[in-house]
């Protein structure tokens, strides 16, 4: 899968944006071009490391699930690991 | 009414959004606020009518707002003038003058502190040729991304906006 598009990084970054805002969350020092930069850079290396990520899927999960299933669970780890408590 | 004189004023209740990339109602503290977001040119409108004793000198215009978490970075605003006089042009559809953009304006240092921006527009073409005793519209934008220099990474928050006599 390629990297995700000028337009959907640009997406994800008003998203990202305006859910800090809701929540009143301060991102420090940081202008929204320095956090546009983040989310490509984030983008660029799930694109590097996908490959590596499906490698650490033991078998037999990593030929039954498919795609969109390991990204979702992706996102359950992460979510747990480092915002459940945050 | 003289140089320096309080025209007009406008509360986030008097916002009449436009059909596309309204400023969102909102509270803080329960104080009634508009949300401009980050990532879009959001704007709101307010319409009133000139006083009739603005002496034709130009006007300022006042923003009160303030960030809503951030403790960074500039802001960028945006402020046009639609003249709607008598016999003048059909509001069925939009016809501000050009805008007027304020200096890269920087947000306190805590997000709940009020911080205040003006933008002069001076009489004739920058006013839509606006007289005493017409009514007007205002529309306020947040550059947020037609603008590079609007760096502040969260919403805005309009307070309140005053038109000054320049």
């Amino acid at each position: 899968m390629a990297v995700l598009t000028s337009g959907k990084r640009a997406e994800l970054w008003k998203e990202f944006m305006s859910e800090i805002s809701r929540d009143r969350e301060v991102l420090g020092a940081l202008t929204k071009q320095q956090l546009r930069a983040a989310v490509d850079a984030i983008d660029d290396w799930l694109h590097s490391n996908a490959a590596a990520l499906n490698s650490a899927i033991p078998q037999p999960a990593r030929g039954a699930l498919t795609t969109a299933q390991k990204a979702r669970l992706l996102v359950f780890v992460v979510k747990k690991r480092f915002l459940e408590g945050a | 009414m003289a140089s320096g004189d309080t025209l007009l004023i406008f509360h986030p209740y008097h916002n009449e959004p436009p059909s596309s990339s309204p400023a969102t109602p909102d509270l803080r503290n329960q104080i009634p606020v508009l949300d401009f977001d980050a990532g879009a040119d959001e704007a709101a409108i307010f319409s009133g009518v000139m006083p009739r004793n603005y002496a034709g000198g130009g006007i300022t215009i006042y923003i009160h707002y303030l960030a809503t978490s951030a403790t960074s970075g500039n802001a960028i605003w945006q402020t046009e003038l639609e003249r709607n006089h008598e016999a003048g042009d059909d509001l069925d559809s939009d016809s501000f003058a050009t805008g007027n953009k304020c200096s890269a304006d920087a947000v306190d240092g805590t997000s709940g502190k009020v911080c205040v921006v003006s933008i002069a527009h001076t009489s004739g073409a920058q006013m839509d040729s606006l007289a005493a005793g017409e009514a007007f519209r205002l529309r306020l934008k947040r550059l947020g991304s037609s603008d590079a220099n609007d760096t502040v990474s969260g919403d805005l928050e309009l307070m309140k906006i005053e038109i000054k006599e320049t």
